[in-house]
């Protein structure tokens, strides 16, 4: 399963990254594209706003001259020249010709820069006009662009100048439109696209300076002109034309991008009389980019969720016949030796199945034979034991029924002691095959344990000290008796006197290492949800191959044992769910460790029992 | 007094285009019609509301005053047959017309006039004694025929609902306030029924839709501005003009603060060039003025400098460390009068001064078209100093020391600038025959008659 997520997880992982690896690339070569695009929209925009600032100033100038051309300039430039130089008789024309031609600025200047008549300022007639001498050298030219001071105020705006002669002395004709909320409302500009003023009258940036057809007479609250700002400051300081984007709220589709163009006025110097502002919406860019935006994140997610089904189908039908052997494997492990994996297709998997199919039948055949010859073995080791155990008794009735037999021949006289002792004999000797019998029936008649709770400390105490006498009997080295036990350990689920028995098997076995004294330990402790019985003696150890065979029934490194006794204690332990090992160093001792479960095992020990 | 000859002058001419249309015999009938800028809120001759040369002459076409002052100056019978002044000029006693009605048929008597003076004079004591009535004037005032001459105290009899009514060559018809007044003649009327049946006036024209009316020959008699006064008139209409009878001024909103504000209002005066002003924004109409009073009324008008002196101007403005930026008030309506802000602005600020011209309300300073109450010296400056809200002294002298004492203490409280004296021009078309513009602006329609020159 394992494997099968991490299969999921790389395909996944791997086809996700694709396909966001993919999806960004598209997007962003579709936004280069679109930016692309956006950019020659937008200096086609810019050239088309060109085209028509450039219209509003021949506009203006053709008026300008039709203005110069007109009767009544004509005649006031003739009548300048034959009176006086009384222009009082002008002073409202300068208005009338401006309401005809539809003009914002117009002024009638003499040759000495003198106002005759001002449309925009009527009381400024008889005053000089200030940018007289630059203007007046434009009369032949086409439009430029001024400040115009009126009454309460000053103006942009773009202007024409020509020269009305009737003989000797010039009229100039000075006029043209304002720069305003109404001339740039009047430019013929797309939809998404608008243009705003700013009047430069100082070194910073000041709202009221800026024109904002759509703003209307009180500042917009969602398009603060203070945004505009560093726009505006970048064109004071460098003087050329900028262009940043403007973003007015958190949403995109709102951002600007401003095109900032420095108006300059004439003379030598050409001083920055405005910034005309010519904003572009971001918002069908804003839109579009959301648009493939949500479209690249529509396919990846559709894609990453169809990545994760396929990764899914395709991890599991890689990982099914691995999965398959692994559970065989379990199985086999468990003791199923018939486990088999279900072979298809040709791949490695397929062949790694057959091998394990092979291996596991392979195995089979093996543990048969080796059961049987387990099984022979034993049958050859009971006999060799049964032998070996009846020998010994059956020498002694066969030496005294032969001294029965020669007793009762050769020594009719003594044959009835002869008899008696020989009876004594007989009776002891068959009395110890019972005996033989009677463990190896024990043995073969193991009982089912009865589980009950237990505290391992007393049942350890009351070993040691029901052996306490035979530890200390005369006429054999004294051994110690030591306990260590875990205070903390509490009750376990096992049978007392399968456990009892089992540990005083231990406990012999270790008196039988001490022939010459020692210490005996019987410690107790908690470990890892075990309780753990440890029986250590310091006699003189066992060999490696003792170690390895010691629980093997019938098997013992003693001169007169059964090779039963740990066979047993083998046996109790592993009824009541535990284990048992042995430690053991020549020279220092050894060690039985019993680990028993501390929760109920009664369960798992009935398991066990067949 | 010393009248200035030109007045003569423009009258004579005046009544010698009269006369020169006086082709054929006078004759009845015919409605006049009549254009004006005014819209008076108010018929009733003791009205405090605007005033207007137009409303003037309405009023003394409706109703009449005890005694009428002629071009010299001089005091003539009117309602009133006779009077005699006694105790200093402190009491009057007028004798009234015998067989006067007002247009109701109610025969005009002492007490009627008795009520109607203390109408429009609430601090005089008038009484009626017989067939007299009888004036008290607290302190003393020898100018108190003067003011009886003026259309404010001109004889109205109020009926029960306050509506006045008059005994002069015609009575109300109809009135449309704002729109339009319509008078019919009286056929009874104590000096003989007018030639003409009725006149109709349309109220609150501008100069410009009189001009056009009179031109497609829809009204017969019209205001003109006094910059438009200089155009070419087509055949058949001509141009009439009063004396110099109305003030154009600089007028304060509250007298000087401190002795550097008199300074910059002394700034302000020295920067105006009036000049440039008269040629251009008036074209040539009126003139300038230094005083209060045209020198026609006062005779020593001319003393009074008005050339621009800038250099004494900008001295005068550089002794104050702080200037403040004035507001200078003008009626919107009147496009002339915007430019004249402005351009006095413009002069303002060649002295160093700043002044804002504003059509709104209220102002630091207003440019103002104040009427000359009377041709009386007295009256015309008591009435300027009423309209600009100047305080006036209690007693009126009898020389003309006395006269030009009071006119340099009104100037001195440097609440009015005086700029220019205009004449009233009005405009008749080619029926109207035999009308006069009497000096003091007002019409005088008792025999005028419509001919047959009308389109």
């Amino acid at each position: 399963m394992i494997f099968r997520r991490k299969l999921l997880a790389v395909f996944a992982l791997t086809i996700c990254v694709s396909v966001a690896a993919v999806a960004g690339m598209v997007l962003a070569l579709t936004r280069r594209a679109f930016e692309t695009n956006e950019g020659q929209r937008t200096a086609a925009l810019l050239a088309q706003f060109q085209r028509e600032f450039s219209r509003q100033g021949d506009d203006a100038v053709r008026r300008i001259q039709a203005i110069a051309a007109s009767e009544p300039v004509m005649h006031m430039a003739a009548a300048m020249e034959h009176s006086t130089g009384d222009t009082a008789a002008s002073f409202d024309l300068a208005r009338l010709m401006a309401d005809n031609y539809q003009l914002d600025f117009l002024e009638f200047v003499d040759g000495h820069g003198t106002i005759i008549s001002s449309a925009q300022w009527p009381a400024k007639f008889g005053y000089p006009e200030n940018a007289f001498e630059s203007v007046s050298a434009l009369s032949e030219q086409g439009p430029f662009l001024k400040q115009e001071e009126l009454q309460d105020s000053t103006a942009l705006g773009l202007f024409a100048v020509r020269a009305a002669r009737a003989g000797e002395h010039a009229i100039y004709v000075i006029g043209g439109r304002r720069l305003d909320k109404n001339f740039l409302s009047a430019l013929d500009l797309p939809a998404d696209m608008r243009a705003l003023l700013y009047q430069n009258r100082g070194d910073h940036f000041a709202s009221d300076l800026l024109l904002d057809p759509a703003a209307g007479n009180s500042p917009d609250p969602s398009h603060p002109a203070g945004k505009l700002a560093p726009l505006v400051e970048a064109v004071q300081h460098y003087n050329q034309e900028t262009a940043q984007v403007v973003r007015w709220s958190p949403d995109r589709a709102d951002d600007e991008m401003f095109h900032a163009i420095p108006l300059r006025g004439t003379g030598k110097e050409r001083p920055l009389l405005g910034i005309l502002l010519i904003g572009q919406s971001r918002r069908s860019y804003a839109e579009l980019k959301s648009r493939i935006g949500a479209s690249a994140l529509l396919v990846g997610g559709g894609g990453i969720v169809l990545a994760i089904l396929f990764s899914s189908w395709a991890a599991a039908r890689v990982t099914r016949p691995v999965e398959q052997l692994a559970h065989a494997a379990q199985d086999v492990t468990a003791g199923n030796w018939n486990a088999r994996v279900e072979v298809q297709g040709d791949d490695e998997v397929s062949q790694l199945a057959q091998a394990f199919n092979r291996m596991t039948a392979e195995l089979l055949t093996q543990k048969e034979r080796l059961v049987q010859a387990e099984r022979v073995a034993a049958w050859r080791e009971l006999a060799r034991r049964l032998a070996h155990e009846l020998k010994n008794p059956l020498f002694p009735l066969q030496l005294t029924v032969e001294n029965l037999v020669r007793a009762r021949e050769q020594s009719p006289q003594q044959f009835d002691e002869v008899f008696r002792e020989s009876s004594r004999t007989l009776l002891a000797e068959i009395s110890n095959l019972k005996a033989i019998i009677g463990r190896f029936s024990e043995f073969s008649k193991m009982p089912h344990p009865q589980l009950q709770p237990v505290q391992v400390n007393e049942l350890l105490r009351g070993v040691a000290q029901l052996f306490q006498a035979q530890l200390q009997a005369p006429g054999r080295d004294p051994i110690i008796c030591k306990l260590e036990l875990d205070d903390g350990l509490g009750p376990i689920a096992a049978d007392p006197d399968l456990l009892h028995r089992a540990i005083s098997n231990l406990v012999l076995n270790a008196m039988d290492a001490m022939p010459k004294g020692g210490t005996l330990t019987l410690s107790s402790r908690r470990a890892d949800g075990h309780a753990v019985i440890a029986v250590a003696d310091t006699g003189s150890g066992l060999s490696r191959e003792e170690c390895e065979r010691i629980f093997t029934p019938y098997y013992t490194s003693k001169q007169h044992g059964t090779g039963l006794g740990l066979a047993i204690v083998q046996s109790v332990v592993s009824d009541h769910g535990g284990r048992i090992s042995v430690q053991s160093e020549a020279g220092a001792g050894t060690t039985f460790v019993i680990e028993l479960p501390s929760t109920p095992a009664f369960e798992q020990a009935a398991d066990r029992k067949p | 007094m010393k009248r200035f000859d030109w007045r003569c002058l423009a009258v004579s001419s005046v009544l010698l285009a009269g006369l020169a249309r006086a082709e054929t015999r006078p004759q009845y009938g015919g409605t006049l019609h009549v254009a004006v800028c005014a819209a008076p809120g108010s018929l009733d001759p003791a009205d405090s509301g605007p005033d207007s040369f137009a409303r003037r002459s309405i009023t003394l076409l409706m109703f009449e005053t005890l005694v009428t002052m002629d071009d010299g100056g001089r005091v003539h019978p009117a309602l009133a047959v006779s009077w005699q002044a006694s105790a200093g000029s402190q009491r009057w006693q007028l004798r009234l017309r015998r067989g006067v009605k007002f247009h109701d048929g109610t025969a005009l008597t002492a007490e009627a006039v008795a009520a109607s003076l203390r109408a429009a004079n609430p601090s005089w004591t008038v009484t009626a004694e017989g067939d007299s009535v009888v004036i008290e004037r607290d302190p003393a005032d020898p100018e108190t025929l003067a003011e009886l001459t003026l259309p404010r105290n001109a004889i109205a009899l109020r009926n029960a609902a306050g509506k006045p009514m008059g005994t002069g060559p015609f009575h109300l018809v109809d009135w449309q306030p704002g729109k339009k007044l319509t008078l019919a003649a009286e056929e009874g009327y104590w000096r003989g029924r007018p030639f003409l049946d009725g006149v109709e006036i349309e109220l609150g024209r501008n100069y410009r839709e009189q001009m056009m009316a009179l031109d497609v020959g829809k009204n017969d008699l019209v205001e003109v501005a006094p910059e438009q006064a200089h155009r070419t008139w087509p055949e058949g209409r001509w141009l009439a003009n009063s004396a110099p009878v109305e003030l154009l001024a600089l007028v304060f909103a509250r007298d000087a603060q401190s002795p550097e504000d008199k300074l910059l209002r002394e700034a302000l005066a020295l920067s105006v060039e009036r000049g440039s002003i008269r040629s251009v924004l008036l074209q040539g109409a009126g003139q300038p003025a230094g005083g209060i009073l045209p020198n026609w009324i006062s005779g020593y008008g001319f003393i009074f400098p008005t050339n621009a002196d800038l250099p004494r101007a900008r001295h005068e403005r550089e002794q104050v460390r702080k200037v403040v930026t004035w507001t200078l008030g003008y009626d919107g309506n009147d496009r002339v009068a915007r430019f004249l802000a402005e351009r006095i602005s413009l002069n303002a600020k060649d002295a160093g001064l700043s002044l804002q011209p504003t059509a709104a309300a209220t102002a630091d300073l207003r440019l103002m078209r104040i009427p000359l109450a009377s041709s009386d010296p007295w009256v015309a400056l008591a009435g300027v100093q009423a309209a600009a809200g100047v305080s006036q002294g209690r007693n009126r002298g009898t020389t003309v020391e006395d006269l030009y004492a009071a006119e340099q203490a009104a100037l001195a409280a440097q609440r009015i600038i005086p700029l220019f004296h205009l004449p009233v021009y009005e405009a008749a078309g080619p029926a109207l025959r035999n009308w006069t513009l009497r000096p003091d602006g007002t019409w005088d329609l008792a025999d005028a008659w419509l001919g047959s020159g009308k389109p």
